[in-house]
């Protein structure tokens, strides 16, 4: 059985892109024949089509197309309109419009034609919609597609790298408690709801709370940036916030192991990654009860329903002081990562649901 | 019931809400106002902040265009395919604009967005109730009773507008037929410019395709002129290397002829130096050459003239001179001759029996010869010649001895065939003088 795996864009270290690859690898493992297709691949050591060559390369009806849907993008919907082969929409989701009103017309537009889509892909009946978490299946359930057509596949990620790589400390503030924050910046992520909660830690004691941030700033929302650092200095914390854009897979591992906790206040999530890296590496997890958040921490970390600044400093301050509990929602990220996102648990799942086809 | 791990959470949870709720009001946090946004421009034409509408701004496009613009007011997007079907689908069907308008605000999504239209609920409830069977026949009837003048007005507005419409089509249908009958001749004109072209070109084609047919055809005939220039060179190399072949055994012949004329004359020398280096046997010839040059001249009359055929090196013919007698030699070796000539002996290089043959009849007092002389085909002719050129008397001495530079057989040295030889040949035999391993027989011519 030919597997078609169509996806925009391949780069490295992109949480798309390591669903796409290690997805690749695992149907290979289960022996099918399993073929990139993309508009632009970067820093892939893999063979990547072209999307036209798509439908030439599916010879059968019998053949597989595994869409991954996470941003507007016509040609996908136009294939997958034609194609007589099996159709898989693997969703990733895409951020709701409204959360980049004001900071990017581009944002907005993009996101906004992506969500249109949703209509257009659910109208499509394709065989099975596999979302990242339940929260993304929804888009399609409320949209009418059936349940027996829906499920869910936690994306593959390289967790497992991440835990053999030697932490380089070296750039990781050293100042406790250390709030740390993973992401991109992005407005949907609650960056600026992160910084009062500092404020709010230094406000309390102990008075040396740091904030470090590990994610990139798109060019195309500098204004939101702008944002944040205003707050960063109306709240006068510029001295207790760290910010690394390009930092490696050491720094990231060292940043795990020295946070106090990982502090999540986004509002949009498909699945975030990040709480799956901090509960592999022992991270104590502190998170807004927002989309696919709950979901994937389970009862393995502080998840509540405000992002109240007093509320997520009394969080921190009791994870310096409890032992128990600290230890606790470490044992409990672990076993949860190990139980539920594992790689060979994935590749399990995804074995499972590929029996469906091959029956 | 024991509490779980998740109730050992939940009292975590609570005694941290508990230990917030005092440092909010303990240490609150200065209100800091959200930085001001961009205003929203939107490059789809889409006024995402507008959320209030006249319902005569949202009908007054038609189909696709009043679709689009109902989708764009009240879910501040662009209509989907799907959507802005099955809303035209509506629209064919003969729903009013109204009902069209109320399905998108009273969606979801539109609930969602919340847009205003000021006059459209009312209108929708009656679009909505003339579907109601039953009473949304009625209703429909008395509304189109109700509004019958106001449809007659319509429909005589309706009349004009077509009116209006028909005519500016037909002035617009004119305008378009003049306008393709310009670009039909703009057209042939065109047409009549590119078929001339074409013609040219094939033209050229045509030509250039002559000049390759030519140029091929030479190309050819100077790839045979290669080859059979490559053929002869070929040919040439073949002559060469047998010209070469020929010169080399060429110089081999040479080399073994000059091989040769060495070994001819190293012989010779070798001959040569035999003839004067063997001291012991040129001792015991000198002895007995004396015994018997002294025998021949005491039987020879005066001027004893001799002649000496074979004289060699002239040893002998030293003799005969020693006892006095006019002798003279004849050699054939010329090596040898010029040997005996440097010692101021007179010998001439001859053949011997061509000299005999010359000599007069009776011309010679004594003749001597060696056996080796005697050549066995024209040994009795010799023989006869040389008695005819002695005087009658006259006196022959035959040497039977062994010659360093000839090879002699046993029955070459034999003295008695000799001696019958020379009695067979009219010659008596006078005596043979013994010296061991050689001798000579004496023969005289009889006299008369």
């Amino acid at each position: 059985m030919k597997i078609a795996m169509l996806v925009p864009g391949l780069a490295p270290h992109d949480a798309v892109s390591n669903d796409v690859l290690h997805m690749t690898a695992a149907l290979r493992g289960d022996g099918h024949e399993v073929a990139l297709f993309a508009l632009n691949a970067r820093g892939v050591d893999e063979t990547v089509h072209a999307p036209r060559d798509l439908e030439a390369w599916l010879c059968s009806p019998s053949d597989i197309v595994i869409y991954h849907f996470c941003t507007g993008w016509g040609f996908a919907l136009d294939v997958l309109r034609r194609t007589q082969a099996r159709r898989i929409v693997r969703y990733h989701n895409i951020t709701p419009p409204e959360f980049f009103t004001g900071w990017s017309d581009g944002y907005v537009a993009a996101c906004a034609e992506g969500r249109a889509q949703l209509d257009a892909f659910a109208a499509l009946e394709c065989e099975l919609y596999l979302g990242d978490s339940p929260f993304n299946i929804e888009d399609f359930t409320s949209r009418g597609v059936a349940p027996g057509r829906c499920a869910v596949l936690a994306p593959f990620h390289e967790v497992e790298q991440l835990q053999t790589i030697a932490p380089d400390a070296r750039r990781i503030p050293s100042a406790t408690p250390l709030l740390l924050m993973v992401g991109r910046l992005s407005p949907n992520k609650g960056y600026i709801d992160l910084v009062d909660a500092l404020a709010a830690s230094v406000a309390n004691a102990p008075p040396d709370a740091h904030l470090l941030m590990i994610g990139k700033l798109d060019a195309n929302l500098a204004a939101y940036g702008d944002a944040v650092q205003s707050r960063i200095a109306a709240r006068g914390l510029e001295s207790r916030v760290t910010w690394l854009q390009d930092a490696n897979g050491a720094e990231l591992r060292a940043a795990y192991e020295r946070a106090d906790a990982l502090v999540l206040l986004s509002r949009h999530e498909g699945f975030c990654v990040p709480l799956i890296e901090a509960m592999a590496l022992g991270t104590p997890v502190v998170a807004l009860a927002s989309s696919a958040m709950p979901w994937t921490i389970g009862d393995a970390g502080l998840v509540w329903e405000s992002v109240e600044p007093h509320l997520i400093a009394a969080t921190i301050a009791r994870l310096r002081s409890d032992g128990r509990l600290r230890e606790s929602l470490r044992a409990r990220g672990r076993e949860r990562y190990a139980r539920a996102f594992a790689p060979a648990v994935l590749g399990r799942e995804l074995h499972t649901i590929m029996q469906r086809f091959v029956q | 019931m024991s509490p779980t791990p998740n109730d050992y959470l939940e009292r975590i949870k609570a005694e941290i809400r508990a230990e917030a709720d005092a440092a909010r009001i303990r240490d609150p946090l200065p209100r800091i106002d959200p930085a001001p946004r961009a205003t929203v421009t939107c490059d789809d034409g889409i006024d995402r902040k507008r959320l209030d509408y006249a319902i005569g701004e949202l009908t007054g496009a038609d189909y696709r265009a009043f679709i689009d613009q109902a989708f764009r007011a009240l879910l501040k997007r662009a209509p989907d395919d799907a959507g802005s079907e099955a809303q035209a689908r509506l629209l064919a069907a003969g729903a009013p604009k109204a009902e069209i308008l109320g399905n998108l605000r009273w969606s979801r999504e539109g609930r969602h967005v919340g847009a205003r239209v000021r006059g459209l609920l009312p209108r929708y409830v009656l679009a909505k109730l003339v579907r109601v069977p039953v009473l949304g026949y009625f209703a429909e009837w008395g509304l189109a009773l109700a509004g019958l003048p106001m449809l007659l007005r319509h429909q005589r507005a309706a009349d004009t507008a077509n009116a209006a419409r028909f005519n500016a089509a037909t002035d617009a249908q004119r305008e378009h037929g003049r306008r393709i009958d310009e670009l039909h001749d703009a057209l042939s004109g065109l047409r009549d410019d590119f078929s001339a072209l074409r013609d040219e070109l094939r033209d050229q084609l045509h030509r250039a395709l002559l000049r390759l047919d030519a140029l091929e055809t030479r190309a050819a005939r100077i790839e045979q002129r290669c080859d059979a220039s490559a053929n002869g060179q070929i040919e040439l190399r073949h002559h060469v290397h047998a010209i070469n072949h020929w010169v080399v055994s060429l110089q081999d012949s040479l080399a073994g002829l000059e091989d040769a004329a060495a070994a001819d004359r190293a012989g010779a020398d070798a001959f040569a130096a035999a003839m004067t280096d063997d001291a012991t046997e040129a001792r015991a010839r000198a002895a007995r050459h004396a015994e018997w040059s002294a025998a021949l001249v005491a039987r020879l009359a005066a001027p004893r003239v001799v002649l000496d055929l074979g004289s060699g090196d002239g040893i002998w013919l030293s003799a005969l001179i020693a006892r006095n007698a006019a002798a003279s030699g004849i050699e054939a070796n010329p090596v040898l001759a010029e040997s005996a000539r440097q010692r101021g002996l007179p010998v001439v290089v001859d053949d011997p029996q061509a000299a005999l043959a010359r000599c007069a009849d009776a011309s010679l007092d004594g003749l001597t010869l060696g056996v080796d002389v005697l050549d066995a085909k024209a040994c009795v002719a010799m023989l006869h010649e040389a008695r005819r050129a002695l005087q009658p008397g006259g006196c022959l001495l035959l040497r039977v001895e062994a010659v360093p530079y000839r090879l002699d057989d046993g029955a070459a040295l034999d003295a008695a065939r000799w001696s019958a030889r020379l009695a067979a040949a009219g010659l008596a035999v006078s005596g043979v003088l013994d010296a061991g391993s050689a001798c000579a027989v004496l023969a005289r011519r009889a006299a008369p």
